[in-house]
């Protein structure tokens, strides 16, 4: 009999703040097997369990600039917190992945599925003092998919919204194309904010450097390259009910700080020179863990797994599902992703995140290392010759594929140990570098036999259509991010049916067939999950997360009086 | 006015090479290219609708041959627009006049500290007791050929996270430059000690200093009112080295001590392909080359009468 494990290394030791991961599972025998299950956090990692002390300021390091503060314009990651201390939403998420009211008290939606009325607070202002009502949102909506935003994320995050009317002043209806489920999550999402109309309409292009919303804070400086600092809004009292805060944010100000080497980011935060860091560095991890002085909080991100290679579907040798198949029963994923995540991330041998809504563990382990398996469906694929160096061959051809990767000083060590791991089953991977941009023509032209790695964060399963679905494969007219061109009627028919309902079992039936579909089509070899790990000192307290992404969402964090 | 001819010549000659460093930059961009219309979109995360491809290539021209868009370029330069940055939506001129204050301050306080440094140390070594010169020129070896990135890293654990004397991150205030002046001018001092106290020592050995000495001027006098005054022209020399170290060095500094800057904007103008940034960074700093030159041809010519009469 075959076991399969998936153990997760010293995932032991981030049991303590992965509750899903350890608490529900019996301890096993050997090597624990660890699959983070679900993701399910306790409802204190999202909602406010006391009331803090106000004022302080909180010191806060991130890796990279976002470039722009105007949500709607950027894809960048860091919106995903940052819009947070500036922005608000129509709507938000529960804790477990469902809808929940922000700006919009509620909201219906017809029948049909095209019709969505939202049914505005009237107590919101935005900070420059134009009131938040029907118009604001749907001057928002124009301004996402006015092509003059440039946005590369928003607007096709809404591409199915038609037209909105201003029914009162604070009831608001969308008219969309066509049924499309998602359109209230994505809604719930930091780049989709609400920004003041007034910045829209008289200076649209400022609104990168001098963005004005109705979040918690307001922005007080930003300088490119080095940070951004923000005050608190002494009025704000509009926080998502779900996280239970009221009233104003705790802390008095914001410095935020740009800050490249994740070397010199660790050493701060241990220094005491900031207070938290949003990426905190993997390879410090157990370092940080020891500190008595630090915490660090890990979570999944919802949506799409990291995964270590894409394969082209549309071309040999990656158009036979076997070869693909059997290439990921290859990969041992354990000794490669300790060496990435430091014992930090969670195996992931599926295509949907595992606290994603509707997410299925019943396939979690059909892609698990497996060699033996791998060889048998290489052989069943016609690879069974040998050439004089080992490598399979079929009519004289050998088994081989190239992967193209982004150029830099240090090679991916994960590709590399793909590449070894595939080499035992007789299959030649070889690696090209190339710079990004020559990366990105490629990968557009169809030119290429397989890509490095990719995730999607998106805070619902729409996240599988976006990068499976047939209509997402790149043209010379549109970008899309179905980069394994997989084009497969039954999947596209399930993942377009999902968009269109909303019917909570009918999802999961859909969305449960379009997982175990994948797990047969394998257009990827996914790895890992997709983690938001974070690291503060022990004076921070009401660390909470945003419910669409797991990143700290800063309104009620706080910070302990006599801090050093 | 045969100065001032040369004045003209040189600029002239400026112009050549700004044109041809724009020209370089160009070709060099657009074949390491890749669609350009993602790069504005924020690379390969973007998912953009139809209709945002669309404007985004005839806004920026991307749907036009490389030969007009480069001739459009050209043009737009010479009327002195630099266009627009693709990632920061911002004006080119814009966004490095945000960032080159900061950079100004870091290189002049560098460069300030370098040359005094420099010429004490030189002083202090030349012609002494060969293990103090031996120290000396040992230590310079070492800074000299140790990587800029390795001595911040050393500053920042022995200063920063240990002594806690200095924040390790910001471009406020002078407590934030010490750290990033001393990695930015430690490597330059060690190569200009070197070269200093060379030429201290030659001139040490002049009939002229002997004089000095016969008059009775004590040593420390010699050294400063006479020797130094002629060890300092390959100073002039040096400019332009201590120029390219400093505009070199302050990419891995403001990366490294996490502060606003020109080298920084760099680093991520070229890692997001922000084709016009990198265009006007370039243009920027070869601009500055043509203009220390030609001062230094000046100088030159001010300070040594042969020069101008060749």
């Amino acid at each position: 009999m075959k076991t399969i494990r998936l153990p997760v290394l010293a995932l032991l030791m981030a049991a303590a703040v992965l509750p899903g991961c350890g608490s529900g599972d019996p301890p096993a025998e050997g090597p624990a097997v660890v699959h983070a299950d679900n993701g399910q956090y306790p409802a204190s990692d999202y909602i406010e369990q006391e009331k803090g002390v106000p004022g302080g300021t909180l010191r806060v390091s991130v890796g990279t600039d976002a470039g722009t503060l105007d949500g709607h314009a950027t894809s960048s990651a860091n919106v995903q917190w940052m819009g947070r201390i500036l922005f608000d939403n129509l709507v938000y998420l529960d804790e477990k992945g469902g809808l929940s009211p922000w700006l919009a008290k509620s909201w219906t939606v017809s029948a049909d599925g095209k019709i969505y009325t939202f049914y505005l607070r009237d107590d919101v202002t935005f900070s420059d003092g134009v009131k938040f009502n029907a118009e604001a949102v749907k001057v928002n909506l124009e301004h996402m998919r006015d092509p003059a935003t440039k946005s590369p994320l928003a607007a096709a995050y809404i591409a199915p919204y038609l037209d909105g009317k201003v029914i009162d002043e604070f009831t608001f209806q969308a008219t969309l194309r066509e049924p499309y489920s998602p359109f209230l999550y994505v809604l719930a999402q930091s780049w989709l904010g609400m920004e003041s109309p007034k910045a829209i309409r008289e200076n649209p292009k400022g609104i990168g450097e001098a963005p004005v919303g109705s979040g918690p804070f307001v922005l007080e400086s930003y300088t490119r390259q080095q940070g951004v600092k923000f005050v608190k809004r002494a009025d704000y009292h509009w926080a998502p009910p779900l996280i239970r805060h009221e009233g104003p944010a705790y802390l008095d100000r914001i410095e935020l700080e740009f800050v490249a080497e994740p070397l010199i980011r660790y050493n701060a935060l241990a220094a005491g020179q900031h207070d938290l860091s949003i990426d905190a560095p993997t390879q410090n991890a157990a370092a940080i863990r020891a500190d008595a002085n630090l915490k660090l909080a890990n979570h999944i991100r919802t949506g799409n797994p990291s995964r270590g290679i894409t394969f082209n579907t549309s071309k040999p040798p990656f158009d036979d599902a076997r070869v693909r198949k059997g290439f990921a029963l290859a990969v041992d994923r354990e000794g490669i992703v300790h060496s990435t995540g430091f014992g930090e991330y969670a195996l992931k041998a599926d295509f949907l995140s595992s606290n994603t809504r509707f997410y299925d563990p019943a396939y979690r382990d059909v892609l698990a290392f497996n060699p033996a398996e791998a060889n048998r469906l290489l052989d069943e694929a016609g690879w069974t010759g040998r050439d004089a160096e080992g490598w399979r061959t079929k009519d004289g051809q050998r088994l081989s594929a190239e992967i193209v990767v982004t150029e830099s000083a240090t090679p991916s060590a994960i590709i590399a140990a793909i590449q070894a791991d595939v080499k035992a089953v007789g299959f030649e991977l070889k690696i090209a570098e190339l710079p990004a941009g020559q990366l990105t023509q490629r990968r557009n032209a169809n030119s290429y036999q397989a890509l490095g790695a990719g995730f999607w964060h998106t805070n619902t399963p729409d996240g599988l259509y976006i990068q499976y679905h047939g209509d997402e494969v790149t043209t010379d007219k549109r970008i899309g991010q179905n980069t394994s061109r997989l084009n497969d009627p039954q999947l596209n028919d399930w993942l377009a049916a999902a968009r269109r309902s909303s019917d909570p079992a009918l999802l999961k039936d859909l969305y449960g067939k379009a997982q175990q579909r994948l797990t047969e089509l394998v257009p990827a070899v996914p790895l890992h999950e997709s983690h938001s790990i974070i690291a503060y000192r022990s004076p921070v307290r009401g660390v909470i997360f945003d419910t669409s992404h797991n990143t700290p969402f800063l309104t009620s964090l706080w910070l302990e009086q006599g801090r050093p | 006015m045969k100065i001032l001819k040369r004045i003209a010549w040189r600029l002239l000659a400026g112009l050549g090479v700004l044109w041809g460093a724009a020209t370089l930059t160009f070709v060099m961009v657009n074949l390491s290219a890749g669609d350009t219309a993602i790069a504005i979109l924020g690379g390969p995360d973007a998912m953009p609708t139809p209709e945002v491809l669309a404007r985004v290539r005839s806004e920026y021209g991307l749907d036009q041959s490389l030969p007009k868009q480069y001739l459009h370029y050209i043009g737009r330069l010479a009327q002195g627009d630099l266009g627009e940055s693709y990632r920061l939506h911002i004006p080119v001129l814009k966004a490095i006049s945000q960032q080159l204050g900061a950079t100004v301050e870091l290189a002049f306080s560098a460069a300030t500290l370098a040359v005094t440094l420099a010429t004490a140390l030189a002083i202090l070594t030349a012609k002494r007791a060969e293990w103090l010169r031996g120290l000396s020129s040992g230590s310079e070896l070492v800074v000299s050929s140790m990587p800029s990135f390795v001595l911040g890293i050393l500053l920042l654990l022995g200063f920063s996270f240990r002594l806690r004397w200095f924040p390790a991150s910001g471009s406020q205030g002078f407590k934030s430059l010490v750290l990033p002046t001393l990695a930015l001018a430690l490597p330059i001092t060690a190569v200009l000690t070197q070269v200093l106290r060379q030429e201290l020592e030659d001139v040490l050995e002049q009939p002229f200093i002997m004089t000095a000495r016969a008059r009775g001027m004590s040593d420390a006098a010699v050294r400063l009112r006479h020797a130094l005054r002629h060890a300092m022209i390959p100073l002039v020399t040096l400019s332009g080295f201590i120029f390219a170290s400093l505009l070199g060095g302050a990419v891995i500094a403001e990366t490294l001590f996490a502060r606003q800057g020109v080298g920084r904007l760099m680093v991520d103008a070229t890692t997001s392909k922000d084709v016009p940034l990198v265009l006007g960074i370039t243009l920027m700093a070869a601009a500055i080359y043509v203009v220390v030159n030609l001062f230094v041809d000046i100088v030159y010519t001010w300070v040594d009468p042969r020069v101008a009469a060749a």
